[in-house]
């Protein structure tokens, strides 16, 4: 038997160098590069790096000699070939200066194809959309740079095409979850099939030109040649899912004879697609209701109403009021204001926005439309303003979506201090220990209850003490300066704010709803003695009120953790055992921190409490010694 | 004719011998030949016409300067024969004495295309030409899609759409179930139409990190000041630790050596590498003074090896002695083995100890490595470094969208992305160090001086100047 040699088999034949691999290809390192990032083949770490590399220690960059294999066989590496040698003969041509050759040459310049490769490498759809974080933000930033040495000006201009389309997309199919604006860009956040897609926008500044040394802007363009090929076929399935034309299309109702449209279709049709303002060319002749059919939660309902199903319920219920939450709105954007982002946001949730027409093509109305109800703003002062109108800084139109609710406006008025602008990828429902302040944050109206519930408890408390006079009078001091406040907020804005009236209106009209009621109760009364008697003869009994066992209940639910803990299987006991203990201690931990907030809460108001006691005493004493002295 | 004239006078000279005969001249003879040759080559002079000999000069005196320009005049001197091929010419008027010559036709070399391509013979000739047409016919259609400016890539297909290789070949799908799978595989194989499996590596996931990483709240163009302060927070810390480790750097290299001036340092070295040369004044001769050097005996430090045989008898000592050792150590061992029998239960404990640490070190290894399926691998020369936190200062934060003040780059932020992820392996970027070239003004080049003109206004300026000076009366 032959005595086997050292590295001829285990782990130094697993791996293969750059430079064998490059050997073994028969290609230029350049060419190796583009074509492991297209195929998506990556170096490797190996476990023990001497033996991988045959006795030498240093550092190499070591491949899969499988992954080299399957590289062998592709085709583009024929085309790379090609290259090399459409590049000599093109040379020849520029050198001998033969144009006629060079022109034949240039126009058959061998294509790389790429459609195989997607397919390949994103074998699902599925798999697709969840490596599109990464794409949608290449091509984002990509859309913005101009033509550079190694990013000709046809990439950028198709990454803009491509992401115009996503956009389109994502506003048709209102899928938009989640919008945030960081120092680094805007991040979207959209759930396309059930995958979270979050991409980046730069911000619209001027662009900036960077150093070569950080970053190979070679690698990053091979990354966007292949992307852009990924996201134009989403994008046509993604379309084709929504019944829309592909290379988006407006209804031809849209293109009119008039002079623009006249001279040149083609880029009329572009720049309103751009604009993002109008709703695409669908292949299916009906126009589909809004409403999709949601899941339905009742056959879900089969197990009993455990945690998670209505935690679902909930979300769907959520998601279903997101998706309309600017419907109804009209919205202008100031020319200060970045178009794009607003415009996606406003109309992924059903609002209508329209902007000045000497930004961008595509607007619909102008500002003087009395029937806009929001105008964007991000200036501190307006010289003529409407008062049937919201004048509101940007970041209500983020935090409305972030929150799911319309916020009140008076925050983010004209020239108003901002309340912080929170992340939504920080989770406001997570299961620790929330302190009430930042839960305030992310719901405005937990903070005025809070307030509300401390005054009736003041309220109490007065009704309790003795001198309840002098408490009648710091409450009448309190509402003088609500009162002031108002008037100076009045004067500020020049009129009634837009919700102050729309309150009072609803207001008024409970008023009126009330009073309709009353009267109508006193006529329908026959009619509803009547009805009740017909409903007394059928033989509907009443039922007995139903009387919970809370003890039972709790055995059974003890049972049922007993019964699941048992039902673990044994390689997984671990895990459960890790589990369950962790969110014991999670709750410990946040019970005790109530706990200490609870303490440090009652102490503060025992310390309020004294302090407003003697000052009503000191005050009741300067009354007596007033009133001593009036009399005297 | 002046040449000939000695010659003539000598009228008579002897022939006798073959020198005498070289002597002869025979100028004239051959003139006379030469003349007669001539005229046979170009013709006598009653011969030619008197067009031929002579031509009336009709132009004005002086020629106009053509008016061709250079390059013509160089397109018409191409078209002229060559200089150089003038002496191959042949000029003679004499005829060709054969009066029939066979024509003897060069081959040309290779093969005539457009014979080929005119009136085509061979198959092949019709291959090519076809062949030909139709790649026109394509560089066409691409100069009319260049010309356009429409050049998209194509996108006119749902290539996720499920499809079975059996629809595309004829034959291959039954509904009855005749052909199996894998023999519709195998008939596809062999028609030349492979159905191929893509690698399973390719779909392999070079991290098990989360793709997205939530920005920090800190990060928001209008943080929550809770949030502002922990960003701060954090890149004070790592701002701190960095600076940590380069003090412990410099405190381990740098500072660990003593500091000497430059002058003390120059003199370590001059003496240094004059170690072992002597000085001019020393005496020469130290070695020469030792007495041992004057003997001509070779010898060592070491001892020389001595052969010290053993006695028979010590030998047998020694043996006996090994033996004994040997029992000494079996009884021992044998005791011991008595002794442990009691405290059996105390090994069983040591075993299980040990075990339990293997078990605890197995665990914790498996846990290393499951940790590191989530860190960034090292993949080549360089160790991947995070990039800093983008952070805006207190000072900085705006408050409002119009005057952000954008920190990082997102293209630096994807690639150090792709780097973390494993996707490409960190490198730095080179530039290529150009070689010092020493540069010194061209001695023809000189320095503008100082010329005599200006001399000569300078000096007027300064007599101008004293003269003002002069003319003032100071107060």
């Amino acid at each position: 038997m032959r005595r086997p040699k050292k590295y001829e088999s285990g782990e130094a034949t697993q791996y293969i160098s750059r430079r064998a691999a490059l050997r073994k290809l028969q290609l230029s390192l350049n060419d190796f590069r583009r074509l492991c990032i297209l195929k998506g083949v990556y170096p490797r770490e190996p476990k023990h790096r001497r033996r991988a590399q045959k006795g030498s220690s240093e550092i190499k960059i070591l491949y899969h000699t499988k992954d080299i294999r399957f590289l062998l066989h592709e085709p583009i590496v024929w085309t790379l070939r090609d290259y090399k040698i459409f590049a000599k003969k093109s040379g020849r041509d520029r050198a001998i200066k033969d144009f006629r050759n060079l022109k034949r040459r240039l126009a058959l310049f061998p294509e790389i194809k790429l459609d195989h490769i997607v397919k390949e490498r994103y074998p699902t759809f599925i798999d697709a959309l969840k490596d599109l974080d990464d794409c949608l933000t290449l091509l984002f930033l990509f859309s913005t740079f101009p033509s550079l040495h190694l990013i000709p000006r046809e990439q950028s201009n198709l990454c803009r095409r491509l992401t115009i389309e996503f956009l389109h997309y994502v506003i048709a199919s209102k899928s938009l979850r989640k919008v945030f604006i960081s120092i680094k860009g805007y991040y979207f956040q959209a759930e396309i099939k059930g995958q979270k897609v979050t991409w980046i926008v730069p911000h619209y500044y001027p662009f900036k030109p960077q150093s070569r040394q950080e970053v190979d802007f070679k690698v990053m363009s091979i990354f966007v040649e292949f992307y852009t090929i990924m996201l134009g076929f989403t994008n046509y399935r993604l379309y084709h899912g929504l019944n829309l034309a592909y290379p988006p299309q407006f209804p031809s109702s849209m293109l009119q004879d008039n002079e623009d449209t006249l001279k040149d279709e083609t880029s009329f049709v572009s720049e309103r697609i751009a604009a993002l303002n109008f709703e695409l060319l669908r292949t299916d002749k009906v126009q589909e209701d809004e409403e999709e059919p949601d899941i339905d939660m009742e056959l879900l309902e089969q197990d009993g109403d455990s945690k998670r199903i209505i935690k679902m319920k909930q979300e769907a219920q959520e998601i279903a009021r997101l998706r309309n939450l600017f419907k109804g709105l009209k919205f202008f954007i100031n020319r200060e204001v970045p178009r794009e982002p607003l415009v996606i946001i406003i109309r992924s949730f059903g609002g209508k926005v329209s902007w000045d027409s000497s930004v961008f093509s595509g607007s619909t109305y102008d500002e003087s439309d009395e029937t806009i109800t929001h105008q964007i703003v991000d200036r501190p002062s307006l010289s003529t303003q409407y008062i049937s109108r919201d004048y509101i800084q940007p970041q209500w139109v983020f935090d409305c979506v972030n929150q799911r609710q319309l916020l009140p406006t008076n925050k983010y008025f004209l020239g108003e201090q901002l309340p912080p602008h929170l992340s939504p990828f920080v989770d406001a429902k997570r299961d620790t220990y929330i302190p009430p302040e930042e839960k305030a944050l992310h719901d405005p109206s937990l903070i005025e209850t809070h307030a509300q519930s401390d005054d009736e408890s003041e309220e109490e408390e007065a009704a309790q003490n003795e001198d309840d006079t002098v408490d009648q009078e710091l409450l009448d001091a309190q509402l003088q300066r609500a009162y002031q406040q108002e008037t100076a907020e009045y004067k500020k804005y020049g009129g009634p704010d837009g919700v102050n009236e729309d309150e009072e209106d609803t207001d008024d009209e409970d008023f009126d709803d009330e009073q309709e009621s009353d009267d109508e109760e006193e006529e329908l009364d026959e009619k509803t003695k009547r009805l009740q008697e017909e409903k007394k003869k059928m033989s509907v009994q009443s039922g007995k009120v139903h009387k919970v066992n809370k003890r039972q209940l709790h055995k059974a639910e003890v049972d049922e953790h007993r019964l699941q803990a048992r039902m673990v299987k044994p390689r997984h006991r671990n895990l459960f055992r890790k589990l369950i203990r962790e969110k014991q201690s999670k709750e410990k931990e946040e019970w005790l921190l109530r706990k200490k907030r609870r303490n440090i809460d009652n102490d503060t108001k025992e310390a309020k409490k004294l302090a407003k006691r003697e000052a009503k005493k000191a005050a009741a004493a300067a009354a007596n010694a007033a009133s001593q002295l009036g009399a005297k | 004719m002046a040449a000939q004239e000695p010659a003539t006078k000598r009228k008579r000279i002897s022939k006798k011998n073959k020198a005498a005969w070289r002597k002869t001249d025979i100028q004239d003879v051959e003139q006379f030949l030469e003349d007669q040759r001539q005229e046979e080559r170009i013709g006598t002079f009653t011969d030619k016409q008197n067009e031929d000999l002579f031509v009336v000069d009709a132009s004005p005196l002086k020629t106009a300067p053509s008016q061709l320009t250079i390059k013509q005049k160089r397109k018409l001197n191409a078209l002229k024969p060559m200089r150089s091929h003038q002496a191959l010419e042949n000029t003679s008027k004499v005829q060709d004495p054969i009066v029939k010559r066979n024509h003897v036709r060069q081959k040309k070399s290779g093969r005539n295309i457009e014979l080929e391509v005119c009136n085509p013979t061979k198959p092949r000739h019709r291959q090519a030409n076809s062949d030909r047409g139709l790649y026109y016919e394509k560089l066409d259609k691409e100069l009319a899609v260049r010309e356009s400016g429409k050049k998209v890539p194509k996108v006119d297909k749902d290539i996720w759409q499920e499809e079975d290789f059996r629809d595309k070949i004829p034959g291959l799908k039954d509904e009855k179930g005749w052909i199996s799978r894998d023999l519709a595989l195998h008939v596809a194989g062999n028609i030349g139409r492979k159905v191929v499996k893509t690698h399973a590596s390719l779909h392999h996931k070079t991290t098990k990190a989360k793709k997205f990483e939530a920005p920090h709240p800190g990060m928001s163009y209008n943080p929550s000041l809770k949030a502002h302060q922990e960003l701060l927070a954090e890149v004070v810390e790592r701002e701190e630790s960095i600076i940590k480790k380069e003090q412990h750097l410099k405190r381990v290299t740098t500072a660990m050596f003593n500091k000497v001036t430059p002058e003390e340092r120059d003199k370590r070295r001059l003496n240094e590498m004059s170690e072992g040369i002597k000085e001019d004044g020393e005496p020469e001769s130290e070695d020469e003074a030792d007495p041992k050097s004057t003997d001509n005996n070779y010898s060592t430090v070491n001892a020389p090896v001595e052969n010290k045989k053993k006695s028979k008898a010590a030998r047998n000592k020694e043996l006996k002695q090994k033996e004994l050792q040997r029992l000494h150590e079996a009884k021992k061992a044998l005791k011991k083995q008595t002794a442990d029998l009691i405290r059996i239960k105390s090994i069983r404990a040591e075993v299980q100890e040990e075990a339990e640490e293997l078990k605890e070190i197995k665990k914790r290894r498996k846990a290393a490595a499951e940790r590191k399926k989530f860190e960034t691998k090292r993949l080549g020369r360089h160790k991947f470094e995070e990039p800093d936190l983008d952070v805006n200062m207190p000072e900085d934060l705006a408050g409002n969208l119009r005057n952000v003040k954008t920190e990082s780059n997102l293209l630096t932020d994807r690639f150090k992305l792709l780097q973390k992820r494993n996707m490409l392996p960190t490198t730095v970027a080179v530039t290529r160090k150009r070689s010092k070239v020493k540069r010194f003004p061209r001695s023809s080049h000189k320095e503008p001086g100082v010329s005599f003109q200006d001399l000569r206004d300078r000096r007027k300026a300064a007599a101008a100047a004293a003269k003002a000076n002069s003319d003032t009366i100071k107060i």
